[in-house]
């Protein structure tokens, strides 16, 4: 304790001697330049200010060094999380492309066959499919025929989709088990790629141009805010969720199908939709944005190569849409899904909504229900569309098929009419071969630290994972969500019945209880017997949130 | 609080449930009105005349909901039976592990012995490729994976009645699955495809297998978690000279059919999910997950090892009997040939191979042609495999299980 003591008083004893040796810095000669240097012009009005603290906190994550702490800061302004338009993949409204193309910022190419890049692969799919071709048709009467499962389905859910995907699936797992063993003595890329069942796909991004609800317009308009600020558009927190059938993912990323320099082509423009979400049949859901394409930061195999997914779900759409509308149905399912993972694959290699793609990255979807197959390419080459950003020139590109039949019919225990086109395809998806990039994958991680795994502070490292997971797992808080309850409304808001209470609810102090940071509760208290010495005054543990 | 205090306390609602009950018993006392009204000359008439009858009982309308209703579980059920069948069910054990197992299937049990062929090809060196692929598989099942489930609540038996925080994380269900597929996709990827073309895989498929023994009627239904089959039956070359075999044990005073629930719905036939036509039908080996979570005792106990262990045997039963149902007949009882099949059972980490010969389903006693089980027990794959304050960790990985589950395939 003695000790102790000594230095504390150490630092003011520091202070008493005087400093008689120490003189002011030379000052620098050259501090006089031939042409005047200004400093740069600032938008000095309140708009531009708030622009330069976005950027600024957009430059702050771009900064941080690993994946799981810029994810944990793209969630630190919302203590209850945001408030997100839920995309999922099995949920298509009427007349969904035109706001799943502005969403996704993707342009969308019909094609009939695969783009030019699958061409040099063509000689080999011809030769593997004649080799796989009776192996696929028997799996296929197998599925179909030949075993008596039990389906088990959810009262949630419709019935019929449900065992349309539960089919799907073990068809897939065939074709897929059939496909790899095939290749995997052919193509090197095969055997080191990993498969995965059901994973978990989830990706947010925020979109700018989007309309104010009216909510807010009128809550600004209270403000005193003029009328044409008060409709500026804000950014929409979107969230997209799904799980594949299968998934194929390799260390390596895939080719790019177009150039990356061809994305900032004016044809492939995305028309705005700025119609409200809730208005054309999407909800909202206060939640942590979460990034995951299927497996936690850290894994290997970072790259996706193909997805399959069922289409189920087609057969709860009303026979009113239309087939034209089905198709487009289909389309916006292979967006959104490839969007989706690609996006998450993307904040793994550091880039957020915030901090725009350095390169292209590609996906290969297959839409299946067993027998109607539709394949889709997807080049990723922006992911930024904030409010800041919505000039950006760059798009992605999808290309896609209409669904096609695998086979014709089923009789008597054969498949009739198998289409070998098809089944070619499906092989040359297989073969397109994963590369190494030249260029820097990572260039807003760390050299050193790019996962928290990597950090060398223990206490740091646990925290940030475990306050990572919590975050992704999005379960529910343990004090119910701040609310004015209805009594409130009638007697306190609408009619001032109870005047001489204090004012303590935030409806009367004028806040918005949902626009808390993160940051912003107590941290974990800890008991003085756990504390590392008697007369510890540290009462609170340490939290390392990321600074932004 | 004392307990007069209690005792003592006025309660409006006893007096109000008192005073019904007392209202309710009331007797009617004569006062003499009706003589007085009829000496008046009044008439009286009796006022259970004016009393309704009850209204007569409407038919139920059948109501179309938005799924159909399963049946009620009573006798017009089109499954019920008199006869009680005592059911094994594969989130049940049996009490007495692998020797009731044993006396149930009348199996002679060779233990740490497999067949030759079979440890063989287990000593054969894989490409460091592969163990590379096994551990990105162990690793992605124990950490990458990303399902944030609900996992077992925490008990501390010093203090059961804390509550700690609920964890999330991959159920073992979930552990399992990855794990014994991704470790098969990569036999299968690392085989030549001659090899994978005859056989076949299967997730998730219920297998039913019905017999009698000493008079009592027992089923067992499972579910093999991972199917391969072959498109020629499995043959293993068993005429080893140097095993010594465990009995058959008499289990006195336990009888064998002890915690086998009887069960009146049941099917008559055994039932083998694979149909005839289909050319590669013949069972191969059968993968049987532990999941911690969903097998437990009918009692609260613990399931002990040797539970587990005698979940593999009657597994392999189950599928070798159905299979050998389907392929001669229901009452077969002596097999003209002896069905092989191989099995492995993991939790995730450990793993239990045996190799099953059926050589008769009539299960009576304890004589006569037997079947016959070889196992070789309690392997590891790895010590652990977890986030370690922060790190993904895999500790004391073991490659002489891949050379195992490599040979069971290949056999």
């Amino acid at each position: 304790m003695q000790l102790l003591k000594v230095h504390r008083t150490f630092p003011k004893l520091k202070q008493l001697i005087t400093r008689r040796y120490a003189q002011a810095l030379q000052r620098e000669q050259d501090e006089y330049t031939d042409q005047p240097i200004y400093p740069p012009i600032l938008d000095m009005t309140s708009k531009g200010k708030k622009k330069r603290e976005r950027e600024r906190t957009r430059e702050n994550i771009k900064n941080i060094n690993t994946v799981e702490e810029k994810q944990i800061a793209l969630n630190m302004p919302r203590y209850y999380g945001w408030e997100c338009v839920m995309l999922t993949e099995d949920s298509v409204p009427y007349n969904a492309m035109p706001m799943v193309q502005h969403y996704t910022r993707t342009h969308f190419k019909p094609v009939d066959s695969l783009p030019d890049v699958y061409q040099d692969s063509s000689s080999m799919a011809d030769t593997v499919v004649q080799e796989i071709k009776s192996a696929i048709e028997d799996c296929i009467v197998i599925e179909n025929e030949g075993i008596q499962r039990k389906i088990t389905t959810v009262l949630n859910k419709n019935a019929e989709a449900q065992r349309e995907n539960a089919q799907a699936r073990n068809i897939v797992k065939q074709i897929n088990r059939i496909i790899t063993n095939n290749l995997s003595d052919k193509v090197s890329h095969i055997l080191s790629s990993q498969v995965d069942y059901d994973p978990r796909h989830e990706a947010f991004w925020f979109v700018g141009g989007v309309d104010i609800p009216p909510k807010v317009f009128f809550g600004r308009r209270k403000k005193g805010w003029p009328k044409e600020a008060a409709l500026e558009p804000v950014n929409r927190p979107v969230q997209y969720l799904g799980i594949p059938l299968l998934t194929l993912r390799n260390h390596l990323p895939l080719k790019p199908v177009i150039p990356y320099s061809e994305c900032e082509n004016p044809e492939f423009k995305v028309a705005q939709f700025s119609t409200l979400p809730k208005s054309v049949g999407y909800s909202a859901d206060f939640r942590h944005g979460t990034n995951i394409p299927g497996f936690w930061p850290g894994d290997f195999d970072e790259f996706g190569l193909i997805s399959y997914h069922g289409r189920g779900h087609m057969l709860a759409r009303p026979e009113s849409f239309g087939t034209e509308d089905n198709l487009e149905a289909l389309h916006c399912q292979a967006m959104k899904t490839s969007f989706g993972w690609l996006l998450a694959q993307a904040n793994y290699q550091g880039f957020t909504t915030y901090n725009d793609l350095t390169y292209p990255l590609v996906t290969q979807t297959v839409i299946t229900n067993g027998n109607l197959i539709s394949f889709y390419v997807y080049q990723l080459n922006t992911i930024s569309m904030h409010n800041d950003d919505l000039d950006n020139p760059k798009h992605n590109i999808c290309m896609g098929t209409k669904p096609m039949n695998l086979y014709d019919t089923i009789e008597n225990g054969k498949v009739k009419g198998l289409n070998d086109d098809v089944l070619k395809m499906l092989v040359q998806f297989y073969l397109n071969a994963p590369e190494e990039r030249e260029h820097d994958m990572k260039p807003y991680l760390g050299k050193e630290e790019q996962f928290v795994a990597d950090i060398e502070d223990d206490n740091k490292r646990s925290w940030l994972e475990s306050t990572y997971k919590h975050l992704m797992s999005n379960r529910p808080k343990h004090k119910l969500l701040p609310e004015t309850y209805l009594w409130e409304r009638i007697y306190k808001i609408e009619h001032n019945t109870r005047f001489f209470e204090a004012k303590r609810r935030p409806f009367e102090l004028g806040t918005n209880p949902f626009i808390r940071r993160l940051d912003d509760h107590l941290p974990p208290y800890i008991p003085k017997a756990l504390r590392p010495y008697p007369r510890c005054r540290k009462k609170f543990e340490t939290t390392y949130y990321p600074k932004v | 609080m004392k307990l007069t205090k209690v005792l003592c306390r006025q309660h409006i609602d006893f007096m109000f449930k008192r005073h019904w009950i007392i209202q309710g018993k009331r007797v009617p006392i004569n006062l003499g009105i009706e003589k007085y009204l009829k000496e008046k000359g009044i008439p009286v008439q009796d006022a259970l005349e004016f009393v309704k009858e009850e209204p007569p009982q409407r038919e139920k309308v059948k109501i179309v909901g938005p799924y159909e209703m399963p049946l009620p579980l009573d006798e017009n059920h089109p499954n019920y039976k008199e006869r009680p069948c005592l059911t094994l069910k594969h989130t049940n054990v049996l009490l007495e592990g692998i020797s009731q197992a044993q006396v149930l299937t009348k199996t002679i049990i060779s233990e740490d012995k497999l067949p030759h062929r079979i440890e063989e090809l287990a000593e054969l060196p894989a490409p460091k490729s592969v163990h590379e692929g096994v551990k990105k598989a162990i690793l992605s099942a124990n950490i990458f994976d990303c399902e944030q489930k609900k996992l077992p609540k925490i008990k501390d038996p010093e203090r059961p009645a804390y509550n700690f925080p609920r964890i999330l994380g991959i159920t073992d269900k979930r552990k399992n699955e990855i794990l014994t597929n991704k470790l098969l996709h990569i036999i299968e990827k690392s085989n030549d495809s001659e090899v994978t073309l005859s056989k076949y895989v299967v997730n998730d498929i219920e297998t039913n297998s019905i017999f009698d023994k000493e008079g009592d009627l027992i089923q067992f239904q499972d579910v093999s978690n991972i199917l391969v089959t072959s498109n020629k039956p499995l043959k293993h070359e068993l005429n080893e000279t140097d095993v010594s075999y465990i009995d058959i044990p008499d289990m006195y005073p336990v009888k064998h059919t002890v915690t086998l629930p009887p069960e009146h719905f049941y099917n008559d036939n055994s039932f083998y999910p694979i149909q005839r036509s289909v050319p590669m039908k013949h069972p191969h080996t059968t993968w049987l997950h532990f999941n911690r979570t969903e097998v437990s005792n009918i009692f609260e106990t613990p399931v002990t090892p040797s539970q587990i262990l005698g979940r593999s045997l009657t597994h392999a039963f189950t599928i070798a009997s159905s299979y050998a149902k389907q392929l001669y007949g229901e009452d077969v009882k002596d097999l003209p040939d002896p069905v092989h099949i191989n099995c492995i059972q993991t939790d995730g980490q450990r793993f239990h191979f045996g190799v099953f010969e059926l050589n008769t389903l009539n299960v009576d006693g304890t004589d006569g042609i037997k079947n016959v089980w070889y196992c070789k027990n309690d392997m590891k794959l790895y010590d652990s495999s977890r986030y370690l304050n922060g790190m993904p960790v895999l500790e004391n990985y073991n490659p002489k299980v891949y050379g195992y589950i490599n040979a069971f395939y290949n056999c």
